[in-house]
Parts: C-alpha cells; sequence; structure tokens
C-alpha cells in the first residue's frame, strides 16, 4: 500500500490505488498559505513554507528588514522552480482528507473514487458561500475591481448609443457651405465632410449622433436641422429593453474565498457572503514593525498601510477591515513579531456523527 | 512450487471439511476442485507428502504470516476468506475506538474485506477477522483493537 505523489508544477496529487482510488490533490494558486492543514494533519504530513507571501513581486521590499525572511526569500529567488506553499510527505499521509476538510480555501481536495469528499454526506464541510443575484446586479463592475482574490468576472452588455439617443440631425444640403465647423466641434466624431472641389459632401453617422446640437449652433448658414423623435413626431420614446444593461456575474468557485468585499461594495445588495468562520483580528501596534508580511499573504485584502504610497513607503501603522477578514490566520503566521492574533470563536459546518472529525474542526477554535 | 502448496492446502481442506461431515461434493463445490481430485485426496493418492508436511507448517503459521503466504498463493480473496475460516479456529473481536479518522487505510490493508467504513468510521466484520492485527498495526491512529475470543 504504497502512495504514489505526482508532481505537476507547484500542484501535486497524492494517490493511494485500491478497489476505490483516494486522489489527494493541492492546487497551489488556490492555496492562501493559512496552515490550518498543517495543525490538523493527524500524522503530522504537511509542512507550510515558513512563508507564502500571494505576492511574492513586493517581498523583497517589505521584508528587507527582517533578516530571517529575507533569507527565506532568497531561497525562493535563488531556486528555479519556485517552491510550492505546502509541501506533504506522501509516505505519511494516510489520506483521511481532514486537510480537505478544513481547508478554508479549498486548495486541498480529496476525492475517494472520483468523487469529492465534500459531495459525501459523511464528511463534514465547511459552511461558507458567495453568489450574486443576476437580477439584482446592476453589472457596475465594483465587485470586480474589489475582489482580492479577482474571482468575479461581470461581464456586460451595454445598450447601442443610437437607441437612447432622442432626436437626429438633417443637413439641408442646397444650404451647406460645407466649412466643416460642425465636424470639427461634434464630441461623437459623427459628422465627415469632403471638402473636394465639385463633390463636396456632407455625411452624418446616425449611429454615432448623440443629438447635442453643437452642430445646429455652430452652423454658420443655418443648414442643420434637428428633429426631436420624442416630441416632434409624438411618437418616439426610449424602448426600455433596448437601454437595458444587460450581464451575467461570474464567480469563481475555485478561488473564490468568501471573503464579502463584493457584498460590502455592492449597491444594489446583489452579493451575498456566508463566511465559515467568526471570529477576531488583533493588532498588537507595540509589536508591528510595519514589514507588511501580513499584508502580503492576507487573501482577503484585510490589512494595509493607510500612508503608504506603495511597495517601500510603509506608513506608520497597520489598519484593517475586519469586516472582510475569513480568520484563516496567515497573517498571524507571517508575523516575524507576534503582532497579530486571530481568533476563531465560531465554525461553520455540516454535521458528522465522526467524533475524530468533530474534534477536529472544533480545535480550528482557539 | 506455488501449485504443489496449493494442492497441499486443498488436501488438507478436504479432509478437514470430510471430517465436519461434508459429502465429496459439496467440498468439491465449496473449495472449488473437481470431485475426482477430492476423491483422490481423501482416498490419499496423487498427493506428494512432502506437499503435506509443507501445508502443515504454514497452517501453524501466525494469522499474519498465514495470510500473506495465502494471498501469494491464492490471489483472490474469496479464496483467502475460504481457507482462512476454514482453519482458524480462533474467533476476534475487533474494536474501533473514536480515534478513528475514517482514513481507509485498513480497508485497503485488509486481505480478508473484512473492513468497510461507516460514517466516517472503520467498521470489522468479526466473521471474517484473521486476527492478522495488519490494521491495528498500520492505523495512523491506533483506535483498532482486535481481542481473541477465548473457546468455551
Amino acid at each position: 500500500m504504497v502512495n504514489v505523489k505526482e508532481i505537476e508544477g507547484k500542484d501535486f496529487n497524492i494517490k493511494r490505488s485500491a478497489e476505490e482510488d483516494r486522489i489527494l490533490s493541492f492546487k497551489d494558486h488556490v492555496c492562501i498559505g493559512c496552515g490550518l492543514c498543517e495543525a490538523t494533519c493527524p500524522v503530522e504530513a504537511i509542512a507550510l513554507d515558513e512563508v507564502a507571501p500571494i505576492e511574492r513581486k513586493y517581498t523583497e521590499t517589505y521584508f528587507s528588514g527582517h533578516e530571517k525572511i529575507a533569507q527565506n526569500y532568497a531561497l525562493f529567488k535563488n531556486d528555479n522552480e519556485v517552491k510550492a506553499k505546502l509541501c506533504i510527505d506522501e509516505s505519511k499521509c494516510v489520506l483521511c482528507g481532514m486537510c480537505s476538510g478544513v481547508c478554508p480555501a479549498g486548495a486541498l481536495d480529496l476525492t475517494i473514487g472520483g468523487v469529492s469528499i465534500k459531495e459525501n454526506e459523511a464528511y463534514p464541510t465547511l459552511i461558507a458561500s458567495a453568489e450574486i443575484d443576476e437580477d439584482k446586479c446592476l453589472f457596475c463592475k465594483k465587485c470586480e475591481a474589489a475582489c482580492p482574490r479577482a474571482s468575479i468576472t461581470i461581464d456586460r452588455t451595454l445598450p447601442n448609443r443610437a437607441d437612447l439617443v432622442t432626436g437626429e440631425i438633417e443637413v439641408c444640403e442646397d444650404d451647406c457651405i460645407y466649412c466643416g465647423a460642425c465636424a470639427e466641434l461634434c464630441p461623437a466624431e459623427a459628422i465627415v465632410v469632403d471638402k473636394t472641389t465639385g463633390e463636396e459632401s456632407i455625411v452624418i453617422d446616425k449611429e454615432k449622433c448623440v443629438y447635442c446640437l453643437v452642430c445646429k449652433k455652430a452652423c454658420p448658414v443655418n443648414a442643420i436641422k434637428a428633429v426631436c423623435r420624442s416630441c416632434s413626431y409624438g411618437e418616439y420614446d426610449l424602448d426600455p429593453a433596448k437601454a437595458a444593461i444587460t450581464g451575467n456575474a461570474i464567480i469563481d468557485k475555485e478561488t473564490c474565498i468568501k471573503c464579502g468585499w463584493c457584498e460590502g461594495v455592492c449597491p444594489a445588495d446583489a452579493a451575498t457572503v456566508k463566511q465559515a468562520f467568526k471570529g477576531t483580528l488583533e493588532i498588537d501596534e507595540e509589536k508591528c514593525g510595519t514589514c507588511g508580511a501580513c499584508i502580503d499573504v492576507c487573501p482577503c485584502n484585510v490589512l494595509s498601510f493607510p500612508k503608504s504610497s506603495g511597495p517601500g513607503d510603509r506608513g506608520t501603522h497597520l489598519v484593517k477591515e475586519e469586516d472582510y477578514c475569513i480568520h484563516c490566520g496567515a497573517c498571524a503566521k507571517a508575523c516575524p513579531n507576534g503582532a497579530l492574533t486571530v481568533t476563531r470563536t465560531d465554525i461553520d459546518y455540516t454535521p458528522t456523527s465522526s467524533k475524530s472529525w468533530i474534534a477536529a474542526f472544533e480545535a480550528l477554535k482557539n | 512450487m506455488p501449485k504443489h502448496i496449493v494442492s497441499g492446502l486443498k488436501y488438507l481442506e478436504s479432509v478437514e471439511l470430510r471430517k465436519r461431515g461434508l459429502s465429496q461434493k459439496e467440498i468439491s463445490s465449496q473449495i472449488g476442485v473437481d470431485r475426482s481430485t477430492i476423491s483422490h485426496y481423501l482416498n490419499g493418492r496423487n498427493i506428494s507428502m512432502d506437499s503435506i508436511e509443507l501445508a502443515k507448517t504454514i497452517l501453524e503459521l501466525s494469522p499474519k504470516d498465514f495470510i500473506l503466504i495465502t494471498k501469494v498463493l491464492f490471489g483472490d480473496y474469496k479464496e483467502i476468506r475460504q481457507i482462512v475460516t476454514i482453519f482458524n479456529m480462533n474467533h476476534y473481536d475487533p474494536q474501533i475506538n473514536d480515534g478513528c479518522i475514517g482514513c481507509g487505510l485498513c480497508v485497503d490493508l485488509c486481505e480478508m474485506k473484512a473492513i468497510n467504513l461507516d460514517s466516517l468510521k472503520a467498521k470489522i466484520n468479526p466473521r471474517y477477522c484473521c486476527g492478522c492485527l495488519m490494521c491495528v498495526e498500520n492505523c495512523p491512529t491506533k483506535s483498532i483493537e482486535i481481542l481473541e475470543v477465548k473457546n468455551g
């Protein structure tokens, strides 16, 4: 009964083949480096890398004050194959799936006979979700910009500009002197004037015209006539169906960590997020060395230096947006000074009859 | 050579089942050997004494060694179950404590296929437990205990 480890880049699978294959898969780009798996593993087969910054490009600047972390970074940098955040000793792993059960990001997943334990009722699963109600969504893309994991895609279709314009411009070519003033001034570049002697012409692109009337006001010979479609003929109205913004709001379930930023910024209450952990995040300002390690690892963009103008400019103190903290503890693990304390007071998970699994989930509280 | 050992064991199985009053026909269907061979076995023909001696020695091995050697000889778990249940006079009372994490390692290791997972906990069918203790030795959380039931 020997486990086989298949490594592909920074991802890997550990497989035990029997009547039903058990496969534990790890995806490095999904891993948030919180280390809950390491703490939970009943056979101590998991080792989290000492520092697992998500944005390693900032590491050098932020971490320069800390010898230990700088050394670690040097290892990353000199290693052609950058190490994965997690290492699992396949000879120790028994493929029980506890790491997969407690992983708040879903970076680890155990499948038995091809079915994830998240689909298996016998196994407890963290209850967390993020959804966007497309009926309410205004497709404003604020969540897309706020999502710290770039997990949201808002794919929207705007109405045709011509459908929103209430009038039309017409030119009386008998009067027009083809001076081109209207074309130069038109903000929508809807007018093209050809001044070629003998072949003069003026064309107005009705798809582009926004009926602002700048051309009419500028015309020195009053050759432009404006026709309002909503009043003169009394029959034109905007078709609400044509004026509507439509689209899709898509959350990438693989990388979404249910932090709640989308819900926080949504102006239409279309996003709903449920976190699995409740707790607190405390910053000890006395101990904080403003190195920024926590900012690098925080998967939820909860921590920041308010006065920082970017990497290198460290600001003076750390601030938090605790509403969006998932209490994973990655920051506390990365902090070289022990300045951060994450406490989980409540954990929401589906019921199980297994006492050892209940104990493992309850142990996440501290 | 393995074939000779197998026939030695089959011989001993036939003799044992005959002692229990089974007919040649019943023995034939139980151990999967044709009736004429059973008849030869029971009349002491066409079987070398060396094979019988070797088979007897195998029967005296510890349950773990016995099951490992039968696995090599028979391969199929139904045959392994057959021979173990015929010769293993001991009974076992397997117990799983709450430390069980449901990793299923014991399920995959058990040559008797006596173990399954029930709601994230191992469950051992005492009828098929051969007392080899491989599950106990390999359980990562030391959650299995196999007690021997004294006869009488």
